[in-house]
């Protein structure tokens, strides 16, 4: 199941923790920087992409 | 001359006329002051309309009031005319609503007084906005200006969302009734995360459905949280005092029902680059202690081999004083041979070798 918006929001926040906590290491924090620029990328992407549906329901409520 | 019309009986006449009326007036409004305004066994509604010159009598059911109602306030009715039993002329209200400033204020007063002493309004009993947000009921005119607006801040802000729009009339003496069904209807559904009820700005008349008291009860009692939308910001409505969540305008309806996607881009690139700024700042740091532990290292390597070089020197000072050279060099001097008398002996000085004869033994 593709992630949405607010799981990649959310990952990417997790990500930048990590670069603020106890658990940064030099080594592998290249390898995490370019996963979270690469995620940076998509929310972006699909930021630019949504759209809402706006519906207008059939209804009469007139009656 | 009688033989050529059509007689009545008094019933059928009155039944005739009942019928030319209704015929004529569907459903007609009309404006006027309220004058000997009673309820007769809790259930029957007892006013005359009035103006400068005239005044007609009306009569509705108590449910049918949606605004408290006094003598002296200026209303408009929706009325059928009715000609009684008795052969009296009188009004058959279907709906009523204050008009004019005063009156709307006055009815609004008694409203607000009599729904906050049932506790409508209470604070503790408002639902926060749903956190995860992704449909959305609005109910308003889809010709509106406030609609266009809140579609317009919506679209803008966000994306992904579904919105339902139940298209009712905003003002007007049905508009009331009108919401009231489609609060209903999206109740009766529950497929939405939040009802969004949206009005643009207008004047008190415009707005006065906001105010209507069967309105207002079904938004306190709906059980989708109710954010409301209506007028300007000077405006304030019961339906905004029953309404779980206020907001000021349709746009800013919009705003407090989305996160900002241009903010949040905004936050995704800043914490992109705060992430690179620290992994330059982390990576410095440690090229700085690297350097520092490279100068230390060095730093002891020096410190011990001047330490060596110390100690080297120390032995070769000791080395320097035992040497007999220097022994010879303060006047002593070196003699091989056999120590008797007659041989010859070689003597070494500082300076010289001297070859010599033993001529002496002498004890000491």
């Amino acid at each position: 199941m593709a992630k949405s918006i607010s799981d990649k929001i959310d990952e990417l926040k997790t990500g930048v923790e990590w670069f603020y906590s106890d658990d940064f290491k030099l080594e592998d924090a290249s390898g995490k920087y370019k996963t979270m620029t690469e995620l940076a990328k998509e929310i972006e992407k699909d930021l630019a992409e949504l759209k809402n549906e706006i519906k207008v329901i059939e209804e009469d409520f007139s009656k | 001359m009688e033989n050529a019309q059509q007689v009545y009986s008094v019933s059928d006449f009155q039944a005739v006329c009942n019928q030319i009326m209704e015929t004529a007036f569907t459903g007609v409004i009309v404006e006027g002051e309220v004058a000997s305004y009673k309820i007769n066994q809790g259930k029957y509604v007892f006013f005359d309309l009035k103006d400068a010159q005239s005044s007609v009598g009306c009569f509705m059911m108590v449910y049918g009031l949606r605004f408290p109602i006094e003598d002296g306030m200026r209303v408009r009715v929706r009325a059928v005319p009715k000609l009684t039993n008795w052969g009296k002329f009188s009004l058959t209200v279907q709906a009523i609503a204050p008009v004019g400033e005063g009156s709307i204020k006055k009815s609004l007063e008694m409203l607000k007084k009599k729904l906050t002493a049932e506790g409508l309004f209470d604070p503790a009993k408002k639902r926060p906005l749903p956190d995860k947000i992704a449909k959305i009921g609005v109910i308003s005119s889809t010709q509106a200006a406030g609609y266009a607006d809140f579609c317009k801040i919506l679209n803008e802000r966000w994306g992904g969302l579904t919105v339902l729009t139940a298209h009712t009339q905003v003002q007007g003496m049905v508009a009331a009734d009108q919401i009231i069904r489609a609060l209903n209807y999206f109740n009766e559904r529950g497929e939405v995360d939040v009802i969004a009820v949206i009005r643009g700005g207008g004047s008190a008349d415009d707005l006065a459905v906001f105010n209507d008291e069967a309105l207002v009860r079904a938004i306190a009692a709906s059980k989708i949280p109710v954010i409301t939308g209506i007028g300007h910001e000077v405006d304030e409505s019961l339906c905004d005092l029953a309404a779980d969540v206020v907001a000021s305008t349709p746009s800013n309806a919009a705003q407090m029902l989305t996160k900002d996607k241009r903010a949040i881009a905004e936050n995704v690139r800043a914490d992109i680059k705060r992430i690179n700024n620290l992994l330059n700042t982390k990576i410095d740091e440690i090229t700085e202690a690297n350097r520092q532990e490279i100068v230390r290292v060095y730093q002891e390597i020096v410190r011990k081999i001047d330490s060596v070089k110390n100690e080297i020197a120390g032995q070769k000072k000791i080395l320097d004083q035992l040497n007999p050279e220097r022994v010879l060099e303060r006047g002593y001097a070196l003699i091989r041979g056999d120590i008797k008398l007659g041989n010859d002996i070689s003597i070494t000085m500082s300076k010289q070798e001297i070859e010599a004869k033993i001529t002496n033994i002498r004890e000491r």
